[in-house]
């Protein structure tokens, strides 16, 4: 598969981030995505994973996702790959994509945000990274030259501060507002608007969003790391 | 008195409230004072060691504090602090 004039986006995670980024995406006219995820739908998932229906239920949330983005556009390249990401094959993944391929980190996995983070910053892979908690997110565009993930958080929580989206639950409003605004700024990437290192945050009750441009932090080790490569 | 913007997490310890006024010279000072009137409060933006936790950013203004004199940065009267917390769910 290679990058069209629409772009091939690369997508981690198809839940609650990731069903809204696609469907922005293929909006925009993307030409080729690749989506990643390990799971498969659950009823409870619906009220936010707005990719899937009860008759999905049970399916592998890859193939699921692959029949309804290519419903709404025959043209669309799809990838399924059914992968729990972790260290040993987030980077050989990385590394096998097209030049020109947009990075949406969608997971919820706060230690895979950093890994993320890192192996894109030293494969020069454009990233937009993205979390959402209650009625509350935040997104991130990152490119080799401006401030990353790890210069704005220094790391993820502890495990013991963590606070599961099982757990804490996701507004579905939520997921939705922040993982269109993930590809919209992955679509603004690709196009190569200056839209790398602004970190916006909202709580969707108040909707009144906050936006930060942290320098690069000089002894950030993801950025240290991107420059020796 | 700074005007401290108290992010979803946190706002369990300011009975809801987004925003609240605290008066100090530094940000150590603001940081000390919003734990005296909202208890528990510091333990969740600094550490054992009394740094700012891994995970948290604070702002004040727009600056990052990491970039000034951390939490030692001076505080103006109309000032705003943000703390940010990295949000991790997806």
């Amino acid at each position: 598969m290679s990058a069209g004039p629409g772009g091939h986006y690369l997508v981690l995670g198809a839940g609650g981030l990731g069903c809204p980024a696609l469907l922005g995406l293929v909006s925009a006219g993307a030409a080729a995505i690749t989506i990643v995820d390990h799971d498969v739908v659950d009823a409870s998932n619906l009220q936010r994973q707005v990719l899937y229906t009860t008759a999905d239920v049970g399916m592998a949330k890859v193939d699921a996702a692959k029949v309804r983005l290519r419903s709404r556009d025959p043209r669309l390249h799809v990838r399924a790959l059914r992968l729990r990401l972790d260290a040993t094959n987030l980077a050989p993944l990385l590394a096998e994509q097209p030049p020109g391929t947009i990075v949406l980190e969608c997971s919820d996995a706060p230690d895979l945000k950093f890994m993320v983070n890192d192996t894109c910053l030293a494969g020069q892979l454009p990233l937009v990274v993205g979390g959402v908690q209650r009625w509350r997110g935040q997104v991130q565009a990152v490119q080799r030259g401006h401030a990353c993930l790890r210069c704005m958080f220094e790391g993820p929580p502890p495990t013991e501060l963590q606070e599961p989206c099982s757990l804490v639950g996701v507004m579905g409003a939520a997921a939705g507002l922040l993982g269109f605004w993930m590809a919209q700024l992955a679509v603004a990437l690709h196009a190569g608007e200056p839209v790398a290192g602004t970190l916006w945050a909202i709580d969707t009750r108040t909707l009144l969003p906050q936006q930060m441009r942290p320098r690069p932090r000089p002894d950030c080790p993801a950025c240290g790391a991107a420059r020796s490569t | 008195m700074a005007t401290i913007r108290i992010p979803t997490p946190l706002r369990k310890y300011t009975q809801g409230k987004e925003e609240v006024q605290i008066a100090g010279a530094t940000v150590q000072a603001v940081i000390e004072a919003l734990e005296h009137s909202h208890p528990g409060i510091r333990e969740r933006i600094l550490d054992e060691h009394g740094k700012v936790r891994r995970f948290v950013n604070v702002f004040v203004g727009d600056e990052d504090i990491r970039f000034l004199e951390n939490l030692q940065t001076p505080v103006a009267e109309r000032d705003e602090i943000s703390i940010i917390p990295a949000i991790a769910g997806g």
